[in-house]
């Protein structure tokens, strides 16, 4: 077999449902870190965000041939991890944004950049005080640069919706960040 | 980093390759596929049946017709509507199941949806065609106990004859 780095998401999946299932450890390879990251900004908790992305993982092969390959294997997983560690959240009562969730007011759109910049330096304080609505949707925009019709398929919203939730979650970072310097 | 995170594609891996978790055949996925397919298709055409069978019974006994309002709504039979909107229901939550019902206005889906079922029940009502299985047909025998009011389910005395009370004469 060729080196697997060579193929594509959809193709690896084809390979491990139809020829060799070995090839799942490359697709688990690629997005071991990314899910992690991502799953670690939703629960705030590394051990849990774990386990949901080992679940994510074991629920993605177990529910292989399910997945439409014309479509994008990493939207896919990212929705199974997604729902994981909602689940762990909500078995787990833990909400994210308890201590201070800030209320939507009005304001102008920022540029996307500073609020990258803000985001990345300031990471927990901006994130964790947003409600996980509008928390989900930047992270998955400027953390894990997903384009709209990625987030809307892993959110499952429509594309107008992700468009309005990262805007207002826009605004709400600015606020939180104005307000720490 | 904690263990647990570094030994996710070890411990995944090992699970694979012990058979401790196996891929759910394609058939099992087209076959829900199916079901979901005949779920809803049922659902429509039940709730399209039943909704038909709502209008027929108003424009029978209905406001225009021979009974009194009183009367009517001690005497509908409520469970026709009751079944219509619970397939009505059942087909909205079926098409939450579907892929393009989030990339869609789904208010727009449901409403569409709600709209085509009631359109549907009101053509075939006045196409006539609820009058000609009531006179003929297998159906014969339901459409004249639902005009009659007579329950359409047997009972203990009359086996669905005269089990409720008459209000035609």
């Amino acid at each position: 077999m060729p080196k697997l780095n060579k193929f594509s998401d959809e193709e690896l999946a084809e390979i491990v449902r139809t020829k060799d299932n070995s090839a799942y450890a490359e697709l688990i390879h690629r997005y071991e870190k990314k899910l992690l990251r991502y799953a670690t900004y939703l629960i705030n908790d590394e051990d849990l965000a774990a386990d949901a992305v080992q679940e994510g993982f074991i629920k993605a092969y177990i529910n292989l041939n399910s997945f439409n390959s014309k479509l994008k294997f990493s939207s896919w997983l990212y929705r199974i991890v997604h729902n994981q560690a909602i689940n762990l959240i909500s078995k787990n009562k833990r909400n994210i944004s308890t201590d201070e969730i800030l209320e939507m007011g009005s304001g102008t759109n920022l540029e996307d950049e500073f609020i990258k910049k803000e985001i990345k330096n300031n990471l927990h304080d901006c994130l964790n005080k947003i409600n996980l609505l509008y928390k989900v949707p930047l992270t998955l925009y400027f953390l894990e640069e997903k384009s709209y019709e990625e987030i809307s398929n892993i959110l499952r919203i429509p594309i107008g919706t992700v468009g309005t939730r990262i805007n207002r979650a826009k605004i709400m970072v600015k606020k939180i960040c104005q307000k720490k310097q | 980093m904690s263990k647990k995170t570094i030994n996710l594609e070890k411990n995944i891996m090992a699970k694979v390759k012990s058979g401790k978790i196996t891929m759910k055949p394609r058939w099992y996925f087209i076959l829900g596929s199916l079901l979901m397919i005949a779920g809803l298709s049922g659902l429509s055409i039940g709730a399209i049946f039943l909704t038909n069978l709502s209008f027929f019974l108003l424009r029978q006994h209905g406001p225009r017709g021979d009974y009194r309002l009183q009367l009517m709504l001690e005497s509908f039979p409520w469970w026709i509507p009751f079944l219509a909107i619970i397939g009505i229901v059942g087909g909205v939550w079926i098409l939450k199941k579907y892929d393009f019902s989030y990339k869609k206005n789904f208010s727009l889906i449901v409403i569409g949806f709600v709209l085509s079922i009631l359109a549907a029940a009101f053509i075939i009502d006045y196409s006539g065609l609820n009058d000609f299985w009531s006179h003929q047909g297998p159906m014969r025998g339901f459409y004249q106990r639902l005009k009659n009011q007579d329950s359409v389910f047997p009972t203990k005395k009359g086996g669905g004859q005269g089990g409720q009370r008459k209000f035609t004469e």
